[in-house]
Formats: structure tokens, C-alpha cells, sequence
């Protein structure tokens, strides 16, 4: 590795550390709101750099690459709704969840399920569900931070994971929203500089835009049709539309996205946000898939197709420039990564141990167990890389398609239909989380030829449907629910009764029993 | 166009053109949610 590039990586860690350090002290010394949510104060170009940076992982430099390599323009049916993810993320659901959050005093995404659906077995599904699956999509930011660590330094394999993961646990432990939403600003930033980079450079390589597809055309044109190599997905629809809603409407079902609409300075924040997050994925978002395409002609022989946009930035651009890439393939990883732990071990301390295990914990045993969470979902992660490392692709499709389909209709019906109960939710998230899963592992993709994402959340949403309408007698929505969710529908401040989130605690812990004692009365 | 068949140009140029104008009609739409961070306790 040349000391050029060393300098840029080092200079690159050395600035996100920074940044963090600032705002880990900018937020120190406040409550748990300040360090959960940053103290609901972040603006809207950070609300929506944050969001996309998060949503945007490992997954666009080594799976959005890999399957244009492989697939050629088939992939970009994966770009085409990827573009507007945020956007309707934040119109749909951004404004009056940032609204009805704050009212209820709801701190996590799994304690806002339980605060909207009043039944602490919402809590515990959805939490259980969500450190499960959100490990799984951890193990794909390790693996891609190995592969491409080792790549470009050379060094093996199981070093290059260590010191990814190293660096990613001293970087998480720092702690705190605010350090996650302003470091994941820089780098998405770095990550949008770093990818236009190479497609500039890949570009100038094949003789422009039109010059490259005619190439490709020339060596197969299957590749240039919306079908795939040999035309081999012709006609499946049900897997264009499962490309096409994943990282789309599936944003809004994934509880560390959906986070950041909770910590917004305001509900207004969400239109100026939902406007930064368009400019950034028009830019961003296509870039990986296209570079993976053109390193078909860049890289006719290369082995691992995952590697082909490291391979084409290592082929291409000078050092100086492989340096500022390989920080942009890292600020990619390690902005979702941060994320996901910081979530992952949120939910297990303040939705699992102190929700069902110690209700009287400390705030310093609460941060005990995250990071002992943490540490053991990273280490988890280790070991499994090392062994039999997956495809970064299969992880984070497996992993996001599964949370898509469990929590989609739970956060839009959230804050859009009335009639959305206890019940509803829960079956809701659980049958569709297992279709999801079932599909994929059941190999029902290939005979059935519809991807795990659209039958999961056709499933979810019928049974949200049916299940909520079927029980509205036994279990309706409390008055002091509907009530909130009228004032988050409506444009205006919110009103000096819901300032104070006690009430809404006390009410939602009474309606919580009476519904216990009620369903005890009916089974007895 | 730029080498590309006439379904790949809809997908490649297309879709963004759709947000782009599903953006506009959201900063439209919403154009009145300035409301929402009058000061709060104004409210009643």
C-alpha cells in the first residue's frame, strides 16, 4: 500500500474521530433524549444526510457493484426506487412521526411501536426482531469492510476484518446521536466525492457514456436490456417490483432510518430534508451500480464480482485518489454500521433490559449492556465472517427485506389509519417477517419468481388489515391514541397538554392493563 | 439513446424524472408545514 494512500485513510479517521469527539461533548451531560436523539435538535441537511448515509451501506460499493458486473442494467431497477427512498420515507411518514413520537415521549423506534400499539408484547417482538436482524446486517458492513481493507493494503483476509471491526467498535463506543448524525454528514460527503470519482474516471477510460454501451452491447447485449444476462429475468415482474419497493417504500419499515425522523429539530425539518435527500441519490445512487457495469469492460477477468469497484478504483485512479475512495467505501460502511449498533444495543438496553428485566436500572447500567451488546454482536460477527463469509449482497437483502416486510405497515399505519390496533401490529410484524424469511430460505424466489420483499410486505399489510378490522370490538385503538394521532395529522404547534409525555405514559400504561385484563376476562 | 435500448433508457433516465417531479409536488403539498414549529406552547 503506498504511504499516499495510508495518508488519506489515516487523515480520514483522524477528522470522523474529530467530528464525533465534538459532538459526543456538544451532547454530553444531557438526559437520555440528548443522547438517544440528540436532543430532537438535528436540521434538515443533517436529518437527511444522516438518513441516506445510513440507508446507503457497504451494500452500494460491493453488492450494487457486483450486480451490475453480473446483471448489467437489470440493476438499476434496484437504483430506480433506491433514488426516491428518502424522499418518501420522510413525505409519507417524517412529519407526523416526529410529532406523534414527541407527544408520547417515545425515545426509540421500538418504544414508539409500543407507545402507538399499547401491549408490551409489541415491545418485545419487535425489539427481539430488530437486534436480529439488525446483527445480520452488521456481519455485511464487517465483510465489506475486510474485503476491501484487505484489498487495498494487502495485508490477509482475517487482519484486515480485525482492524475493521477494531475501528468500527472504538468509533460506535464513542456514543451518542449526535456523534452518528453530524460524522455520518462528513461522510456522506466523502461517499458521494469518492463514487462520482470513479464513474468520471471510468468514463474518461471506455470514451463516454454512449462509446461504453455500445461496447458492452458488443460483447453481450442482454446486458444493455432491463432483463438481465442471457434475458434470464424476463417477464418477472414479481422481482422487478420486489427490486423496486426494497429500498423504496422499505426504508420506512427499517426502526434505525425511521429513528431519524424522531430526532428531527422540528416536523417541518422533513421538507426541507425530504429536498437534500433527492439532490444527494439522484447523484449518489445509480453511481455504484454504473461502475459495476462498466468494469465488465474495465475487468472482463475479474474473480469476485463484489470486488469490481475497488478493482476499477485501483485500476483507474492515482493513489491519492484510491486513498479518498477507499474512505468513501469506508465512510459507507461505518456510517451504517454506527447506526446499527448504536440501535441495536439502544433497543436491547432500554426496550428489553430495562423494559422486562431491570425497570429500575441505571443509566450506567444501561450503557453497560449496550455496549455489551455491541461488543458481542460485533464479535458474533467476526467469527462468522471469518468462517464461511456470505455474499455482502445476500446479507443485506436477506436482512433489509425481512425488516421492510416485519415493520412497514406498522410505522405507516402508525400515523396514517385509525383503525391500525394492538393485534393488527403484531400480527402484522410477525407474519411478515416469517413469509419474508420463508421465501428466501425456502428457495420459493426461483419457482415462484417473486421476491421475498413483495410477498413479505403484501402479507404484512393484508394481515394488518384484516387482523385490526377483526378485532376492533376486543381491542380498539384508546381515545388518547386516536387523540394524539388527530393533533400529528394536523399542521400546527403541538398543544401544551402533550408537552409533558406523562400523561401520555400513564394513560398508555392504564389502557395497557385494562386490554390485559380484558383479554384474561375473555380467555377465562 | 446514448447507446441504450429504448426500455434501459426509460429505467436509466425515467425513474430519477419521476422523483424529481414527485419531489416537486411534496415541496407544493407541504408548503404550509411551517406552521408546525411555531413555538408549541403557543398552542392550547
Amino acid at each position: 500500500m503506498s504511504g499516499t494512500v495510508i495518508f488519506f485513510l489515516v487523515l480520514y479517521y483522524v477528522v470522523v474521530l474529530g467530528i464525533g469527539y465534538w459532538a459526543m461533548r456538544r451532547g454530553a451531560g444531557e438526559d437520555l433524549e440528548g443522547y438517544l436523539l440528540g436532543g430532537r435538535q438535528v436540521g434538515p441537511i443533517t436529518t437527511a444526510l444522516t438518513m441516506q448515509s445510513t440507508a446507503m451501506s457497504g451494500y452500494m460499493f460491493l453488492g450494487a457493484g457486483g450486480l451490475g458486473f453480473a446483471q448489467g442494467y437489470w440493476a438499476l431497477w434496484y437504483a430506480a426506487g433506491d433514488i426516491g427512498g428518502g424522499l418518501l420515507n420522510l413525505s409519507v411518514i417524517g412529519r407526523r412521526m416526529r410529532k406523534l413520537s414527541q407527544m408520547m415521549g417515545a425515545l426509540t423506534a421500538i418504544e414508539y411501536l409500543e407507545k402507538r400499539y399499547p401491549s408490551p408484547a409489541i415491545r418485545l417482538v419487535a425489539g427481539s426482531l430488530t437486534i436480529f436482524l439488525l446483527g445480520f446486517y452488521v456481519l455485511a458492513q464487517l465483510i465489506a469492510g475486510g474485503k476491501g481493507m484487505a484489498l487495498v493494503t494487502g495485508i490477509s483476509y482475517p487482519l484486515a476484518l480485525a482492524i475493521a471491526v477494531g475501528i468500527i467498535l472504538i468509533y460506535t463506543f464513542m456514543g451518542g446521536y449526535l456523534a452518528v448524525a453530524y460524522t455520518d454528514f462528513f461522510q456522506s460527503l466523502v461517499m458521494l466525492v469518492g463514487v462520482m470519482w470513479i464513474v468520471i474516471a471510468a468514463l474518461s477510460e471506455l470514451g463516454g457514456f454512449t462509446a461504453a454501451n455500445v461496447a458492452i452491447g458488443e460483447l453481450d447485449p442482454t446486458l444493455l436490456s432491463v432483463w438481465g444476462r442471457g434475458l434470464g429475468f424476463e417477464g418477472q415482474w414479481g422481482v422487478v417490483a420486489g427490486a423496486l419497493l426494497i429500498f423504496s417504500v422499505g426504508y420506512m419499515g427499517w426502526p434505525h432510518v425511521v429513528t431519524r425522523h424522531m430526532a428531527m429539530s422540528s416536523p417541518a425539518t422533513a421538507r426541507r430534508a425530504g429536498f437534500w435527500a433527492t439532490i444527494w441519490s439522484l447523484f449518489f445512487v445509480p453511481a455504484p451500480y454504473l461502475v459495476g457495469i462498466f468494469a465488465i469492460l474495465i475487468l472482463p477477468g475479474l474473480d469476485d464480482p463484489e470486488m469490481a469497484i475497488f478493482q476499477v478504483a485501483e485500476q483507474l485512479l492515482p493513489a491519492a485518489v484510491t486513498g479518498l475512495v477507499m474512505a468513501a467505501i469506508m465512510a459507507a460502511i461505518m456510517s451504517t454500521a454506527d447506526s446499527l449498533l448504536l440501535q441495536t444495543g439502544s433497543i436491547a438496553s432500554r426496550d428489553i433490559y430495562e423494559r422486562f428485566i431491570n425497570p429500575r436500572a441505571s443509566e450506567r447500567q444501561m450503557v453497560m449492556v449496550s455496549r455489551g451488546l455491541v461488543l458481542a454482536v460485533a464479535l458474533v460477527g467476526y467469527a462468522i465472517a471469518l468462517v464461511e463469509p456470505p455474499t455482502v449482497f445476500s446479507i443485506v437483502i436477506f436482512a433489509t427485506s425481512v425488516l421492510g416486510s416485519a415493520f412497514l405497515p406498522a410505522y405507516v399505519c402508525a400515523v396514517w389509519w385509525k383503525k391500525a390496533n394492538t393485534p393488527g401490529a403484531l400480527a402484522s410484524m410477525i407474519i411478515g417477517a416469517s413469509v419474508a424469511f420463508i421465501w428466501q430460505y425456502a428457495g420459493l424466489v426461483e419457482t415462484t419468481q417473486m421476491h421475498p420483499m413483495l410477498t413479505g410486505v403484501v402479507s404484512s399489510t393484508i394481515t394488518m388489515i384484516v387482523v385490526s378490522l377483526a378485532t376492533q370490538k376486543i381491542s380498539p385503538v384508546p381515545p388518547h391514541v386516536l387523540d394524539a394521532m388527530n393533533v400529528s395529522a394536523e399542521v400546527g404547534p403541538i398543544p401544551a397538554r402533550y408537552l409533558d409525555a406523562t400523561e401520555f405514559g400513564l394513560a398508555n400504561e392504564a389502557a395497557a392493563i385494562a386490554n390485559g385484563l380484558e383479554e384474561g376476562g375473555h380467555n377465562g | 439513446m446514448f447507446g441504450l435500448p429504448l426500455a434501459t433508457t426509460l429505467l436509466v433516465f425515467g425513474f430519477p424524472l419521476f422523483w424529481v417531479l414527485y419531489l416537486i409536488g411534496f415541496l407544493y403539498v407541504s408548503r404550509g408545514w411551517d406552521q408546525d414549529s411555531a413555538k408549541e406552547d403557543d398552542g392550547s
